[in-house]
């Protein structure tokens, strides 16, 4: 009994020691992708801010007339279709149905 | 005489016997397996402690970003765009005293900075005063510049934060000043959130939109030539606001001081008499507590009344004196509608307004919000509230009265700040089932029909609905003729609203070459006949309406 009991403990010992161990090292991992994300989130964030402002509407508009000849037009809303998934069929339907009551 | 001593050695009896210390701990099992139990403890001990500083990692890492003065969190639009990003720069100052060799240091600076004047430096540098060399230097010259090893050179890290959509928001975002402290607008009502958090705050606004109904506010700023203007866009079921603008704005980038008035936000700081919108809620008020329905009829209506000193009179002659309750909206009726007040008393009219929220100063996102100004109720008073004079409120207030009364009769608080689905609460019935149902139907009239007010909003497909509102300006005792609030309240679509749009021109004039297209018959007509809110804000409406409508009903804007 006594040996069993000093069996298993030195058992939960060496195991905890061995875990402890392999956590280090995926520890050690997560740290270096950690830092090595760092430079490259902060270079999305620039990067993105800059589309931010490139393709704000102001600037859109501000290329529009720079660069074609052609004005942007409104969408009439009653032009609008939708497409409706179904049975692998496509139906294409209004996507404002005309109220007749008005 | 024999003297004998004796010496008698008596036997020494040692009581001394070997016991064992008495001690508590009872060891019951062998030496080695004792010491391995203590390591077994201590490694448990052990192990539990790094745990516990394993879990107190995030909360470390927060209060560590309390610490750093440097950290302002961004603020997004509710597609992630960026409305606000902090960006970190470097300011390169020198201290005089401390340079060795000022011409070496003077001839390195010229070989990084060629561009700058010198003759300044070197007078600077004569005074012996700490002095900015460079601010927001970029990287590459920071780190030349550090290379020198200079220990006069001191380096001093700065928030900076980005505005990439200019004027679009000034109002909502607001300005910091130099010690990274909000001053104005959400920087100021967050400014703990926003040091404190590293994610960033996700707001409801949409920049498309805000952009098209800025766009629609300049345009008609230079027609109408009004002093102001503002629009709010807001979801009725759940309060997002999804567009507020005020003009005139400021571009944020620029990080000037602003002490014109003309400025303020006039969505929310804005305190107006909005007029003839109110009888909305006098209508809605009178069937909430069933003493009206919307044919009750009022017959023999006065064309003036006199009330005090003041005369209240309709502002259209043709207006029939017998009406109904739904002709009295559609037509817009003063009288007809200070008949409803009446009908109603101070009491029950007042509980209306009140449980709709524009008494009160609202609870909003933002501190800039106006309180509408406090007056005492009497006969004369219930009069002139009735029809949506000697009242005042914010366009934020208008815009919430305006989605209860549409929505189906649900709280709403409107927001700014982008919420999870599951945060946001349950509604919350504040005016009686089927009063939506009645109003929003006249609402729709009101745009539709030849009788209505606001004929030019009739955009095809959206089903609009609203209530026009024209109200002179009070100056000192009285009123002028000359210098009005101009407003439209409206709803879309009237059969399920979801939007509530509100245009406000704070003292438009008539325009002489402005042409109108009509919509609910054809032609056009050239200049402006009357300043009232149907010939001004609600063809501003129209407008924007016509444009935001396709990204409304596209956009998936219930996420």
């Amino acid at each position: 009994m006594k040996q069993l009991v000093l069996v298993v403990i030195f058992a939960l010992i060496l195991i905890t020691s061995l875990v402890k161990n392999s956590t280090k090292e995926i520890e050690d991992q997560i740290f270096i992708v950690n830092e090595n994300i760092r430079p490259l989130k902060s270079e999305l964030e620039d990067v993105l801010l800059e589309f931010n402002y490139l393709s704000s509407p102001e600037k859109l508009v501000q290329h529009q007339t720079q660069y074609f000849e052609k004005d942007l037009i409104k969408i009439e809303i009653m032009n609008i279709k939708e497409i409706i998934e179904n049975n692998e069929t496509l139906e294409i339907n209004d996507l404002i149905k005309k109220n007749s009551n008005e | 005489m024999n003297n004998k001593k004796n010496i008698i050695l008596e036997e020494y009896e040692n009581e001394f016997s070997y016991k064992k210390s008495k001690t508590n701990l009872d060891i019951q099992f062998n030496r080695i397996a004792f010491i391995f139990f203590v390591f077994l403890v201590i490694s448990i001990i052990y192990s539990i402690q790094l745990l516990h500083l394993g879990s107190l990692k995030t909360e470390d890492s927060k209060k560590l970003l309390t610490v750093n003065k440097n950290h302002r969190a961004d603020i997004l639009d509710r597609n992630g765009n960026y409305l606000v990003k902090t960006v970190k720069s470097i300011d390169i100052g020198i201290n005089p005293i401390e340079v060795i060799d000022k011409k070496k240091l003077l001839i390195n600076l010229q070989l990084i900075f060629p561009d700058k004047n010198y003759a300044d430096i070197i007078k600077k540098l004569e005074k012996n005063k700490f002095f900015y060399f460079e601010k927001k230097i970029s990287t590459k010259n920071y780190e030349k510049i550090m290379l020198l090893g200079d220990k006069s050179i001191k380096s001093e890290e700065k928030l900076t934060r980005i505005y990439p959509q200019k004027n679009l928001f000034s109002h909502i975002i607001g300005q910091i000043d130099d010690d990274n402290k909000g001053i104005s607008g959400l920087e100021k009502s967050f400014n703990e959130k926003l040091k404190q958090t590293s994610e960033p705050l996700k707001l409801t606004v949409d920049t498309d939109i805000q952009f098209l109904i800025r766009e629609e506010l300049v345009k008609f700023q230079s027609i109408f030539r009004s002093k102001g203007s503002t629009a709010i866009l807001m979801n009725v079921n759940n309060g997002e606001i999804i567009s507020m603008v005020s003009y005139p704005d400021f571009d944020l980038n620029k990080r000037e001081k602003i002490v014109d008035l003309n400025f303020i936000n006039r969505a929310t700081k804005g305190v107006y008499e909005l007029g003839s919108v109110f009888k909305t809620f006098t209508v809605a008020a009178g069937l909430e507590e069933g003493l009206i329905n919307t044919d009750t009829e009022f017959l023999n209506l006065e064309k003036k009344l006199q009330c005090g000193k003041s005369s209240i009179s309709e502002y259209d002659n043709k207006i029939p004196s017998d009406l109904t309750v739904e002709e009295i909206l559609i037509r817009s009726g003063n009288i007809g509608s200070v008949r409803i007040g009446q009908k109603l008393e101070i009491i029950k009219l007042k509980a209306f307004l009140e449980k709709i929220g524009i008494l009160s100063k609202i609870n909003f996102d933002i501190e800039e919000v106006g309180e509408p100004i406090p007056f005492k109720w009497g006969k004369c008073k219930l009069a002139t509230v009735s029809f949506g004079h000697g009242i005042t409120t914010t366009p934020l207030q208008l815009a919430k009265a305006y989605a209860i009364i549409s929505n189906g009769g649900f709280a709403v608080e409107p927001s700014l700040i982008k919420k999870e689905l599951k945060n946001y609460q349950k509604k919350k019935r504040i005016i009686k089932a089927g009063i939506s149902e009645k109003i929003n139907p006249i609402l729709r009239k009101i745009v539709t029909t030849k009788e209505g007010t606001a004929g030019f909003v009739n955009i095809e497909g959206y089903e609009v609905g609203g209530k026009t509102g024209t109200a002179e300006k009070s100056i000192a005792g009285g009123y002028t003729r000359k210098a009005k609030v101009n407003t439209f309240a409206g709803i879309f679509p009237t059969s399920n609203p979801k939007y509530v749009l509100i245009v406000l021109l704070d003292e438009p004039k008539t325009s002489s070459d402005y042409v109108y297209e009509y919509k609910n018959k054809k032609g056009s007509y050239k200049g402006t006949p009357f300043n009232t809110a149907g010939w001004t804000s609600v063809e501003v409406a129209g407008k924007i309406i016509e444009k935001i409508g396709p990204i409304l009903a596209t956009k998936h804007m219930e996420n």
